[in-house]
C-alpha cells in the first residue's frame, strides 16, 4: 500500500474502518455459512466500581474445535469486547476494533469516550448482519472515566446498541445463565460479590447448555474471568478462576447435582 | 495563444529549494537523539495541542518541522499506513524504513511536479528490536532521506544548532542528559527554553507494546534539573 494520503474533503478522518473499508481492507462477507453457531456465553455484571466479565472457552461447530478459545479481549485499556457468533466474523471485529480505538487516538491524540466507543461498533455490526449469514453479536463493557463507572452495552443483530444497567449475556447458554443472574443480582454488589454470581452464572449455563464449556477440572481450563475497573482491564488468573469454580463444584456434589433451591 | 518564457531546470530547481527552505526557516526547530535506553525528540512548541512530536506505531514515532498543516497531514498518512499495514500482515511487519521511504517519495514527487513543493523537513524515529535497528530517518523538503547515525536537527538554522548540540553529545548519554544537551542547543547561548516551551516524546521500551510516550511539564522539569 502507498502512503495514504487525502484531500480535505474525502479525508475519512480518524476512524479506522472506515478508511479500511475505502481501501478495501474489509472482506465483503456474502457467502453462505455452512454452520451457523453462537455457542457461547459470556456475561457481564455491573458492581459498585465497576464491570466483572466470564466467558466460556469453548468454540463449538458440528462437533468440539477448540477448548480454550478466548471470548473477552481487551479493545483498550479501559475496555473489553466479548464476541459470540461465526469465529471468523467476530475474530475480525475485534481486530478491527482493537485498531479503531488505538488508531483514533493516535491521531486525535485523546480518547474516545465510552459512549463513543459503544456507538462505533454499531454499523460495523449492522453491515455485516444484514449482509452475511455469518453473524455475530458482541457484548462491550468498559470503566467510564468521565463519570467514573462501569458500564456494558450490549447489541442485537441489525446493530442496535443498548446499555445495560445490570447485567448482560451474550451466546447460546444465556437463558441459563440469565436465570441465576436475575434471581441473584443486586444494585449493591461489591467486587468479589459480582465475581461469585458471575462464576455461578457460567456454571449454570456450562451445565445445561451443550455447547458452553464448563470448568475442565481435567485439561485445568476454566473460563475466563475479568474486571474492568479504575484500574483498567485486569483478568483474573487461572489458578483463582480455577479455586472458585471447584468450591461451586463441591457444593453442587454436596447437593447432589442440582442447586437444591438456593443459589449457591 | 499564450506564450511559456523558458526557465532552465537548475534556475527551477534553484528558486524551489529556496522557497521550500524559507518557509522551514520560519519555524522552530527540533532535536531527535537516540540515548542510552531508547529515542528521545526534543521540539521547541509553545502549543500544547498542535504537536510536532507524535505516535504513529508501537515502535515508531514521527517529527516534523517547518508548515504545521503540511506536516500534520503526513502524519495522518503515516498512522494510516502503518496501521493498515499491521493490519494486512503483523504488526511486526511495519518497518519504518519503509515509511520514510514512502515519505521521501512523497516529498520528492512534490518538489518537483507540485504546485509548490511541502515546506516541511521530517524525521521517522524507529527504537530497535532484535528484528531492526534504532534508527533516525530525516526526510528532507525535496525528497532527500538521509538516515543519521546518533541524533538529527529539523527545521531552520539546524547547522548551527546541529554544532552545539554534538559538542555535548560526543557518546550515547542517558535520557536527562541528553534532554539537557538539546534543549541547550536549541535554546542556544542567549536565552533558555521553559519546560512549558518544550514538547518531549520518548520511545523506551517499558513492558509495553506501544514504546512512545509524551512527557509531561512535570516529568520534562524534573529531567532538566
Amino acid at each position: 500500500m502507498g502512503l495514504p494520503l487525502f484531500s480535505a474533503h474525502g479525508d475519512p478522518g480518524p476512524s479506522f474502518w472506515h478508511f479500511a473499508d475505502s481501501a478495501g481492507l474489509t472482506s465483503a462477507p456474502n457467502a453462505t455459512p455452512s454452520d451457523f453457531t453462537h455457542a457461547t456465553t459470556v456475561i457481564a455484571v455491573r458492581y459498585q466500581g465497576g464491570v466483572v466479565m466470564v466467558g466460556d472457552r469453548q468454540a463449538t461447530g458440528n462437533y468440539i474445535a477448540s477448548r480454550d478459545v478466548r471470548k473477552i479481549e481487551p479493545a483498550d485499556h479501559f475496555t473489553a469486547l466479548a464476541i459470540s457468533g461465526s469465529a471468523a466474523r467476530a475474530i475480525e471485529l475485534l481486530k478491527i476494533t482493537q485498531l479503531s480505538f488505538e488508531h483514533y487516538e493516535k491521531m486525535t491524540g485523546s480518547t474516545l469516550s465510552l459512549e463513543g466507543k459503544a456507538n462505533y461498533l454499531s454499523p460495523i455490526i449492522q453491515r455485516n448482519n444484514l449482509i452475511s449469514p455469518l453473524i455475530v453479536v458482541p457484548l462491550l463493557a468498559g470503566w467510564d472515566e468521565s463519570n467514573l463507572i462501569g458500564r456494558i452495552f450490549e447489541y442485537d443483530g441489525a446493530g442496535g446498541c443498548y446499555e445495560r444497567f445490570d447485567f448482560a449475556t451474550i451466546g447460546s447458554g444465556s437463558p441459563f445463565a440469565e436465570g441465576t443472574l436475575r434471581l441473584g443480582f443486586r444494585s449493591d454488589l461489591d467486587r468479589e460479590a459480582a465475581l461469585e454470581l458471575g462464576a455461578l452464572a457460567l456454571y449454570e449455563a456450562g451445565d445445561n447448555d451443550p455447547s458452553t464449556g464448563g470448568p475442565d477440572f481435567v485439561r485445568n481450563i476454566f473460563p475466563m474471568m475479568v474486571t474492568l475497573n479504575e484500574q483498567g482491564f485486569q483478568e483474573l488468573s487461572s489458578d483463582e478462576v480455577g479455586e472458585r469454580f471447584r468450591v461451586i463444584n463441591e457444593r453442587r456434589t454436596e447437593s447432589g447435582g442440582v442447586a437444591g433451591g438456593a443459589l449457591r | 495563444m499564450s506564450n511559456y518564457f523558458y526557465v532552465a531546470p537548475e534556475q527551477l530547481i534553484k528558486d524551489r529549494a529556496e522557497f521550500a527552505q524559507k518557509g522551514i526557516a520560519r519555524g522552530r526547530s527540533l532535536i531527535a537523539a537516540i540515548y542510552d535506553k531508547g529515542v528521545v525528540l526534543v521540539a521547541e512548541n509553545p502549543s500544547a495541542s498542535l504537536n510536532k512530536v507524535s505516535e504513529i506505531y508501537d515502535r515508531i514515532a514521527f517529527a516534523g518541522a517547518g508548515k504545521y498543516n503540511e506536516f500534520d497531514r503526513l502524519r495522518e498518512a503515516g498512522i494510516r499506513w502503518a496501521d493498515s499495514t499491521g493490519f494486512t500482515y503483523s504488526r511486526e511487519d511495519v518497518d519504518g524504513r519503509a515509511l520514510a521511504n514512502y515519505y521521501a517519495q512523497h516529498l520528492g514527487d512534490m518538489f518537483t511536479e507540485g504546485q509548490k513543493p511541502l515546506e516541511v523537513e521530517i524525521l521517522v524515529a524507529q527504537l530497535g528490536n532484535k528484528l531492526r535497528p534504532t534508527k533516525l530517518y530525516r526526510v528532507a523538503y525535496e525528497g532527500t532521506i538521509s538516515d543519521e547515525p546518533r541524533f538529527a536537527v529539523l527545521g531552520g538554522d539546524s547547522e548551527t544548532i546541529k554544532t552545539r548540540f554534538a559538542l555535548g553529545e560526543e557518546s550515547v548519554q542517558p535520557l536527562n542528559i541528553t534532554l539537557r544537551n538539546a534543549t541547550n542547543a536549541l535554546a542556544g547561548p542567549e536565552r533558555t527554553i521553559p519546560a512549558t516551551d518544550l514538547e518531549v516524546g520518548i520511545l523506551e521500551d517499558r513492558g509495553h507494546r506501544r514504546t512512545f510516550s509524551r512527557l509531561s511539564d512535570d516529568q520534562v522539569s524534573e529531567l532538566l534539573g
